[in-house]
């Protein structure tokens, strides 16, 4: 044996050694292993084998359908380029292509020559206000620009020995009476800078001397305007500050804080007395909004919603639980365990006409009835964080924020139906949210919330984490649970239900994580509280991810029943760029879109059907004209497609010659027998599909069909409107070109013909659509045609 | 507990599938991703049903029964939707259910079935594969111009098989052409009379008598043949080898009236009242008017019913040129077989005579980089010269060395592959998904039982099931997700290390060709 082969074994015997050997851990053990050697040798998988009861049929089925898993090895670093339907509609493709250009990949290579970047296509980072995004290891860059490829990878390269871990905590300097400063710390904010903004922060406040609290709080769900800076002080309205720059923190932390003695405050005010001058003056770039204000961007925003599942938005420090209990936390579960049945419980639920948020709306109170009465004495309730919806990212911002909510809704769901374990199933591709449920997990255990006798009840409840591992159709309940099991993640046919059989044969309840988040709430303020909100049929609120072209992004929570005219309009301040508004996608890739002719349309369960979308997961994607419905249409199904199981046919190859089929129309080449048959393969794969992936797959298709079907006509005469489908459009330049060079300089493909000072040319063969020179004419003298 | 499907009501157990009460109730309905034991169904969507209560169809084989179900396994749209599982499943395979060759033969001969016979030596069995379709092996190992050969995939890559010299060889031993005859084990006592004994004639004889039906011949010339003996020169068919064929006929009974021209006076008095069935075949209409025998033509021949070969007149048939001018021999060959089909039917009483082809799969012309898969199992070896001239033909060693050089472009469960059996019986258009790039095939020979084609598979799993259960020690595994997903041996080993034991189950359990064995029983 090797040396290299003898270090290859003891790893793996030390992970299996933590892990263990069953045939459940075989995803825990291929995540340690992969995070190692950072992807899966065949000799450590062969050592697995060896060693377990894993076989290598399993641990090889295993390994290849989960897209978190690498066969090949990766460069030093990852860049995870976001390929979601926000970062889609705002170029991620071009994105992609320009960063394989300056890595000079060609055909099926991801890794470049010297083994230092590693490009991957990721379905969502879920920061999707932001967009287009990418990651490069825990480094995340918002609002990317194709043509900054090569700047970015430069700065991480010099950077990234300052970047510090982007779960660091905040310090906090204690509580005193002169208020607190909260900076969110979701991914989005992170991912905008809100790290350099807290350092500063710190830094200033050290350096200043003030004592002033410091709360690093979850999502603040104004995702368009990050980072976020509030400041409360005791009587005063918070005020908040919008797309701060690290260099802006110190000004206005100091207008509203005095350091603390004169000789500093002297200090304090000379210092920054000659940096304002040095800085040309005015600070007029800090935008700052105060809620009291009516009619800010912020209070539009802000204002329509209701928080119920996002309950203290911005207020609370994610996983500090003595704040939680403050604001209510835990008294439902108190109030459960201490005077209410099992029954009462879910009577409490059913009278609250709550439905499952994952998508299909499964009545809750009747999906908690059934898997109470089962007589079985081993119970499960999974928490199905498992979302992989390119453009939603609720789940994430949910677990991230507010990670005790969601833990009390899973112990009181345990007492209710008579479980004693709960297992979050979290998408490895969310650290933080991992930590996070970790941390708050932790916590719990130690004040006694959870193990044996929760709060001296005599009921006792355990919880753990799977991380998954990256597969969309693994929201799908029963391939959830299989994937839990050590299977390939393919769903089954229901019946049986999970509730009746589930995770190990045994009942078992799986809910959405928003459904659980809002447990505690019903329980607290009444069934008949939450029933009074939203509409007939939907009951509550609706967490959605509003992105695409609107111009105020963000987690938005909203009653249900609420039209998508005054959530794009009001909530997201209408379309960016004085752009018409064309439609909404909802639902994601299992929805449809919506044209704006129905903005009036509520949103609610029934009608989102009705007219061919569905509430899905929630994501709420803007269009404006400059999107194309087919390209959309195919985007969506080229996601669906790719993440299909494999297993029945309409939905394996179904699919496939749909995307074919979209393919050909969308490059020109279409006729109209091909849009027949189109329609007529969505209809048969939506009917013979088995589980809802399938099922719902060719609904982004269907429903730009019966909307926008002369879109599609214009592709089968060779012309897309939008000016998206690349190989329908070209790109030229007009006469207001003044001869920068500039265009010329950073073509990819030297396709443009120039002499200083006269109009350049482009060469038709040459260009590849890129549109670099369009994002870099001064004059925008690039035209699309 | 009850359910009821197509209106009939079944008594089921619970815990049963739809599948299996439909089956225990008599009540087909197609699957090929089920067997009983193995549980990685559904997948194949074959086996729809409807939910009359729902209007939604699902996987039969994998819905436990629950008491009122309401379902049908037989309506419009659930037959659709099985069609159209099919013909999904059909654009994503990349196979020839017969080798072109054969599909080009006007007699649908097996040739590469006997390719493989006669290269393993085995000539009496390649001799009967001939005969299944052809009837006049030597004659027309002489005198075909072998459109098989023009078809032939390795005319591409090389030279073609010289399937016709081979053809000649297997018939070329009298001790095996008698041996290999496959007379009737019993009579049935029937008379039938054929008029003419040139190709199309001789054919029907030798169907007929091997039949068990007494069958006379009559011809207006001195000796049989007709048109074999009288038209081709000697050099290009040698007399002997003409009678060897017509002594098979007399070896099958076969009683020859010769010098004997049927009149339509001879028709009434001794055709009709004498034979139970006539079979007409008399070459061309100008030297023969059919009218005298009172059964309608037109110019170009004697009216029948298109693929029946029935006349005007029940119970006569007709075959060759007398029905349309017919060019090759081989075509009036594969007509007096069809026609002898056609009366024996008539004679025995047998209704549900199929006579449509059953369904091929057709790959179309192979991809240059495909060569190489089909050559693996083939010697490289040039096409061969028969070293004493083409009339005498191949020897016995180069025949074998020629036959080697068959490519083996038929499928190896051509019968039994579930694929075929349903398209055929649900009359899929094969073309309907096809995608305007098919995937590129390959052929895995690793092991040395069997043949793993990938293309052909329908991803049901069973095979990983089977490997599983056996249990392998490698076995085989599911590799990707989604389109791509595919069957493969872990940690890239090799089919013979992935199944060391498994390997005859897994063929046994495969629905389609994907999983077969390598070379003929």
């Amino acid at each position: 044996m090797s040396q290299n082969e003898q270090n290859i074994h003891a790893v793996v015997d030390q992970i299996v050694a933590e892990c263990g050997s069953s045939t459940e851990a075989v995803i825990l053990i291929l995540q340690a292993i992969q995070e190692e050697f950072n992807y899966l040798p065949d000799e450590a998988m062969e050592r697995v084998c060896a060693i377990t009861e894993i076989t290598p049929s399993r641990i090889t089925g295993i390994s290849t359908f989960f897209g978190q898993f690498r066969h090949r090895p990766a460069g030093k670093h990852r860049i995870r380029i976001c390929t979601g339907t926000a970062c889609h509609v705002k170029g991620a493709m071009q994105v992609v292509d320009a960063f394989r250009r300056e890595l000079k990949l060609t055909g099926l290579e991801d890794t470049d020559s010297q083994g230092l970047f590693t490009v991957e296509k990721v379905a969502c980072l879920g920061c999707c206000t932001i967009a287009p995004v990418i990651r490069i290891d825990s480094v995340t860059y918002g609002q990317v620009v194709p043509e900054r490829a090569g700047e970015i990878l430069r700065n991480f390269l010099v950077h990234r020995a300052s970047i510090k871990e982007e779960t660091s905590p905040v310090v906090s300097t204690g509580s005193n009476g002169q208020g607190e400063i909260r900076i969110g710390l979701g991914s989005c904010c992170i991912a905008s800078g809100s790290s350099e903004v807290k350092s500063e922060l710190e830094k200033t406040l050290v350096d200043a001397h003030i004592q002033v609290d410091v709360k690093q709080v979850g999502c603040v769900g104004i995702c368009h305007q990050v980072p976020v800076l509030e400041i409360v002080k005791p009587g005063e309205p918070a005020a908040y500050y919008a797309k701060i720059r690290p260099d802006e923190v110190k000004e206005v932390v100091l207008s509203h804080f005095r350091p603390e003695g004169f000789f500093n405050r002297f200090k304090t005010d000379v210092i920054g007395l000659f940096e304002q001058i040095l800085k040309d003056g005015s600070s007029g770039s800090v935008r700052r909004y105060q809620v009291e204000e009516r009619d800010t961007p912020v209070t539009e925003f802000l204002g329509p919603q209701i928080n119920i599942a996002t309950e203290n938005r911005g207020v609370v420090r994610p996983t500090d639980l003595e704040e939680y209990k403050r604001s209510g936390g835990f008294e439902a579960l108190s109030r459960c365990l201490s005077g209410m049945t099992p029954q009462q419980v879910i009577d409490e639920i059913a009278e609250s006409e709550l439905r499952g948020r994952g998508g299909a709306g499964f009545p809750t109170g009747k999906k908690w009835q059934l898997v109470k009465e089962q007589a079985a004495t081993q119970k499960y309730v999974i928490c199905n964080g498992d979302e992989g919806d390119p453009g939603a990212f609720m789940d994430r911002m949910i677990l991230e924020s507010y990670p005790f909510r969601v833990i009390e809704g899973m112990i009181i769901a345990g007492y209710a139906t008579g479980a004693s374990e709960g297992i979050f199933y979290i998408r490895a591709e969310y650290p933080l949210a991992v930590s996070r449920v970790q941390e708050a997990i932790y916590k719990c255990n130690e004040a006694g919330l959870l193990g044996v006798d929760v709060l001296g009840s005599g009921f006792s409840f355990q919880i753990r984490i799977f991380k998954g591992a990256g597969a969309f159709v693994c929201g799908e309940e029963t391939a959830l649970i299989a994937s839990m099991e050590g299977f390939r993640g393919m769903p089954r046919i229901r019946p049986p239900y999970p509730a009746l059989n589930g995770f190990r044969g045994k009942p078992t309840l799986v809910n959405n994580t928003e459904t659980f988040a809002v447990i505690s709430w019903i329980i607290r303020h009444g069934a008949e509280a939450f029933a009074r909100i939203g509409i007939n049929g939907s009951r509550g609120t609706k967490v959605f991810a509003l992105a695409g072209k609107v111009n105020r992004g963000g987690l938005i929570e909203v009653p249900m029943g609420m039209t998508i005219r005054r959530i794009v309009e009001e909530i997201g301040g209408g379309i960016a760029g004085g752009k018409q508004f064309k439609a909404v996608q909802i639902g994601g890739p299992s929805g449809g879109c919506i044209p704006a002719s129905l903005a009036d349309l509520t949103v609610d369960f029934e009608a989102l059907t009705e007219v061919g979308s569905m509430m899905g997961s929630g994501g709420m994607v803007v269009l404006d004209e400059h999107d194309c419905m087919v390209d959309i249409a195919y985007y969506f199904l080229s996601f669906t497609q790719n993440q299909s199981c494999g297993r029945c046919t309409f939905c394996r190859i179904g699919t496939r010659r749909m995307l074919e089929l979209l393919e050909k129309i969308r490059s020109g080449k279409g006729v109209p027998d091909d849009l027949k048959m189109l329609e007529h393969l969505a209809g048969s794969v939506k009917q013979g599909s088995m589980c809802g992936l399938g099922k719902t797959a060719p609904n982004p298709v269907i429903s730009t069909l019966v909307y926008f079907r002369e879109e599609y006509e214009a592709h089968l005469d060779g012309r897309c409107p939008a000016g998206k489908c690349t190989p329908l459009i070209r790109y030229s330049i007009t006469d207001q070109c003044i001869g920068c060079t500039k265009c010329a300089q950073r073509c990819p493909s030297e396709a443009i013909v120039y002499q200083p000072f006269e109009k350049h040319e482009i060469n038709q063969e040459l260009c590849i659509k890129c549109d670099i020179c369009r994002q870099v004419c001064p004059e925008g003298a690039i035209l699309i045609t | 507990m009850q359910i009821t499907i197509d209106h009939i009501t079944i008594d089921v157990q619970a815990g049963q599938t739809v599948l299996q009460a439909a089956g225990s109730a008599g009540i087909p309905i197609p699957s090929m991703c089920y067997l009983p034991g193995y549980s990685n169904h559904p997948s194949c969507m074959v086996c729809l049903v409807k939910d009359l209560n729902t209007g939604h169809l699902f996987p039969s084989c994998a819905m436990p029964v629950s008491d009122g179900m309401n379902l049908s396994a037989s309506s419009g749209d659930v037959l659709d939707a099985r069609r159209e599982a099919l013909e999904l499943l059909l654009s994503d395979h990349v196979g020839d259910c017969e080798a072109p060759c054969r599909l080009s033969c006007p007699a649908f001969m097996d040739i590469p079935r006997m390719n493989r016979l006669i290269a393993l030596k085995r000539m009496e069995e390649a001799l009967r594969i001939v005969r299944e379709d052809i009837a006049l092996p030597l004659v027309l190992g002489y005198i075909c111009p072998a459109p098989c050969e023009n078809a032939c995939r390795r005319k591409k890559i090389d030279e073609p098989v010289s399937i016709c010299l081979l053809k000649r060889v297997t018939a070329r031993d009298a001790i095996v052409r008698s041996t290999g005859l496959e007379k009737p084990e019993k009579f049935t006592g029937k008379r039938l009379a054929v008029i003419g004994t040139g190709p199309a004639g001789l054919a029907a004889a030798f169907y007929t008598l091997r039949r068990g039906h007494a069958c006379v011949l009559y011809d207006q010339h001195e000796h049989p043949g007709g048109a074999l003996r009288y038209a081709i020169p000697d050099d290009l068919l040698p007399k002997p080898m003409l009678v060897a064929d017509i002594d098979s006929i007399y070896a099958l009974g076969g009683e020859f009236r010769l010098q004997c021209r049927v009149t339509g006076e001879l028709w009434e008095r001794e055709i009709l009242p004498g034979f139970d069935a006539v079979i007409l075949a008399t070459g061309f209409r100008e030297e023969y008017p059919v009218e005298e025998f009172g059964l309608p033509a037109l110019e170009k021949g004697l009216v029948i019913g298109k693929k029946s070969y029935t006349s005007g007149k029940t119970g006569v048939f007709g075959c060759g040129s007398i029905i349309s001018e017919q060019l090759l021999a081989v075509r009036s060959v594969a007509q007096g077989k069809m026609a002898a089909m056609e009366a024996d039917a008539y004679l025995t009483g047998k209704t549900n005579i199929r006579r449509k082809p059953f369904f091929d799969s057709v790959i179309g012309p192979l991809m240059t980089e495909e060569h190489k898969e089909y050559v693996k199992e083939a010697t490289k070896e040039p096409r061969t010269d028969p070293s004493q001239g083409y009339l005498a033909g191949f020897s016995p060693d180069e025949a074998v060395r020629e036959a080697s050089r068959c490519l083996h472009c038929d499928c190896r469960k051509p019968v039994t592959c579930k694929l075929r059996i349903y398209a055929d019986e649900y009359g899929v258009n094969r073309k309907k998904f096809a995608p305007a790039i098919r995937k590129q095939l390959t052929r895995n020979l690793q092991h040395e039982l069997v043949v793993y084609e990938p293309e052909k598979c329908i991803r049901c799993g069973l095979c990983v099931e089977i490997t599983r259960k056996e249990p392998e020690l490698l076995g085989l595994a599911f590799v990707g997700r989604g389109f791509d997903v595919r069957i493969a041996v872990p940690f890239s080993k090799t089919l013979q290390e992935g199944l060391e034991k498994a390997a005859a189950a897994c063929v046994e359990g495969c629905p389609t060709g994907a999983l077969a064995y390598r070379s003929e029983k």
